[in-house]
């Protein structure tokens, strides 16, 4: 382990300092927000829907240890349950909370659907059975014309509101989506420190020990793909509330390859990895868009640099909310 | 409580691991399982704690069967194991290898720890005593925080041990526990297994350091090609012809050679020992 590794502090002190400064540069970006022209709040938006993807993504990948491919299958789940319950395409206008509510429900009932046929499957035969899984849904709602509009989509889907205060400029989203990602993020940090989330580990790490300790690896397993499907769907209800139109484009297998990236380059398994992978693989296409065609190879290089140089990921394991919780409240 | 098994078979293809055993287990001793390489020892092992199925024939706890259940429902009838090759969850500290063991029973109240956090750390600080006591007994209690894939070998068979022991099971299997450990290693080992020695308990050591399981054991079960040969205290043990010419007798591949090489070695230590 290399000494001068400053992301893994060992002593309090500068664990304090780079707490501190992470925390001080977060609620800077926050407080700025409000001030940012639109088109950079709507970026900041799409980051933030990608580290809720990747909270709920890096349920099954980082804690449980399986490589899911068809995540974006939930994603879709969830943005389509709005656009057919909020539209003029089935004449239904549903409250956002409601939909939210009912797309979270449709999506850990999906999860549990897609995941009992790969319970037996571990590595690449489940990475590949997920990515059909991904790649069915979205065919389906490609060819179901009748009801999700096939290719060209659901348009003019209803302006979202909650408890009469209506979501409908990119700062509203904003505010919305930190919100959640605050919520979600705590539950799923204190889902993995719970008996729960060390039985998902157990499993990552040996699942035939851990049947020998006594765990349902079964139980587990759907557990964590439930609870990844319903982050994924809710992620999914909020996009399709803040694009106002949803078409099968959106639920490519690319979708699900990025938020795969964006986890493994933040760092597996770590919350703050997310974030961090997210900022890179979001905001970095954002800022090079004048660059074209020259951005992919760009990004290409700076992969194979990361994978190199960091290849447990970009955040330490051991820089979680733990730390910087102690970092910036003492002890 | 007894473990009884009844006309227990198990066939790999054409290989016949273990041909009609039958015998059983009685609580508050320590049983030694020994015979040859490919006796059948880890197979009768892995059957008992259910990561192998049964070929035919029955295996009983308390007269309740077990070899109908799935792994993890034997694990939680109160039957622990360690591994001939060691199995830690690596990427865990050893107190989380320890602490993951409450999952059976506390799984069902994890959304309680999700929503309400006193409850939560509660939970946390409990656990982590309870199996702090277990790491310290096994003088594993330095180590709490490192990750068990980073522990000296010694240091990993013992905490394999430890781990067993969290739910304080009524059967423990033991594959191999002294394997690739040195003098000093297996003389604590032999002090903590006999520690563990309670009324309630039936403990089945599968060992090939002869000291160790003669010292340790009250009565030996001796395997051969997959058929119960003999079963004993240790003197009658040592003392049957049987035994010695399974290690010694008809040996017709090199595996039995080498078997029976390595183990009259340890035979010959045991007779010096008792001469001194
Ligand atoms: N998973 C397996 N598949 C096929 N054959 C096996 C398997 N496990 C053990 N065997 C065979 O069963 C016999 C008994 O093996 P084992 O129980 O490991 O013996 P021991 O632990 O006494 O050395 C050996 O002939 C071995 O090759
Ligand atoms: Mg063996």
């Amino acid at each position: 382990m290399a000494a001068a590794d400053i992301l893994a502090p060992a002593r309090p002190r500068a664990n304090r300092a780079i707490s501190w400064l992470v925390f001080a540069l977060v609620i800077a970006l926050i407080a700025a927000t409000p001030f940012l022209p639109n088109y950079h709040v709507r970026v900041l938006n799409s980051l933030l829907i990608y580290v809720l993807l990747g909270i709920g993504l890096n349920i099954v990948i980082g804690y449980t240890g399986l490589l899911d491919l068809g995540f974006v299958a939930f994603y879709a789940v969830g943005a389509y349950s709005y656009g057919l319950l909020a539209s003029p395409q089935l004449g239904l206008h549903m409250p956002f909370l409601l939909i939210l509510l009912v797309g979270a429900c449709l999506g850990a009932v999906t999860g549990i659907l897609l995941g009992i046929p790969v319970l037996r499957l571990r590595g690449d035969y489940l990475a590949i059975v997920t990515l059909g899984f991904g790649e069915i849904i979205r065919i389906i709602i490609n060819n179901l014309d009748w009801l999700t509009g096939g290719p060209q989509g659901i348009a003019r889907l209803d302006k979202a509101s909650i408890l009469g205060i209506q979501i409908a400029r990119p700062i509203d989203f904003f505010w919305l989506l930190l919100i959640t990602v605050l919520v979600v993020g705590t539950v799923v940090w204190r889902l993995e420190r719970s008996i729960l989330g060390k039985g998902w580990a157990a499993i990552r790490e040996d699942q035939d020990a851990a049947r020998g300790i006594g765990i349902n690896t079964t139980n587990a397993k759907l557990a964590a793909f439930a609870t990844s499907a319903t982050i994924g769907s809710i992620a999914g209800v909020i996009f399709a509330a803040s694009q106002r139109f949803v078409s099968p484009e959106s639920f490519t297998l690319q979708e699900s390859v990025l938020i795969v990236l964006m986890i493994v380059v933040g760092g597996i398994g770590n919350i703050f990895g997310i974030v961090a992978g997210a900022a890179i693989l979001i905001l970095l296409p954002e800022l090079l868009r004048e660059f074209a065609e020259w951005r992919i190879l760009f990004l290409g290089l700076l992969m194979i640099t990361l994978i190199i140089a960091r290849p447990a990921g970009i955040v330490p394991r051991s820089f979680g909310p733990e730390k910087l919780i102690r970092g910036l409240f003492g002890k | 409580m007894t473990l009884v098994f009844q006309s227990l078979r198990k066939v790999y293809g054409e290989v016949v691991a273990i041909d009609d055993v039958s015998t059983s287990f009685a609580p508050g001793m320590i049983h030694g399982v020994i015979g040859p390489n490919g006796a059948g020892k880890s197979t009768l092992i892995n059957m008992t704690a259910g990561s192998y199925t049964v070929s035919s024939g029955s295996i009983a706890l308390d007269g309740k069967r077990l070899d109908k259940l799935k792994k993890y429902q034997i694990a939680n009838s109160g039957i622990a194991r360690t591994y001939q090759n060691i199995r830690l969850f690596d990427q865990m500290t050893a107190i989380e290898n320890l602490e993951v063991c409450f999952y059976p029973a506390e799984v069902a109240a994890a959304w309680r720890e999700v929503i309400w956090p006193p409850y939560a750390s509660a939970q946390r600080r409990r656990r982590r005593e309870k199996c702090m006591e277990i790491l310290r007994f096994f003088d594993l209690q330095s180590y709490a925080d490192v990750d068990a894939g980073g522990l000296p070998y010694g240091r990993q068979r013992m905490l394999e041990i430890a781990r067993a022991l969290v739910t304080n099971p009524r059967v423990l299997l033991l594959d191999e526990p002294a394997a690739g450990l040195n003098h000093h290693e297996t003389a604590e080992l032999t002090a903590k297994l006999t520690a563990l020695r309670s009324p309630e308990r039936i403990m089945i050591v599968v060992e090939h350091d002869m000291d160790l399981v003669m010292t340790l054991c009250d009565s030996i079960v001796v395997m051969h090609h997959g058929k119960l040969l003999f079963r004993g205290t240790p003197a009658e043990v040592q003392a049957s012809t049987d035994v010695q010419l399974a290690y010694l007798g008809t040996a017709n591949d090199i595996d039995d050679i080498r078997a029976a090489a390595q183990d009259r070695r340890a035979q010959l230590g045991i007779r010096a020992r008792r001469r001194s």
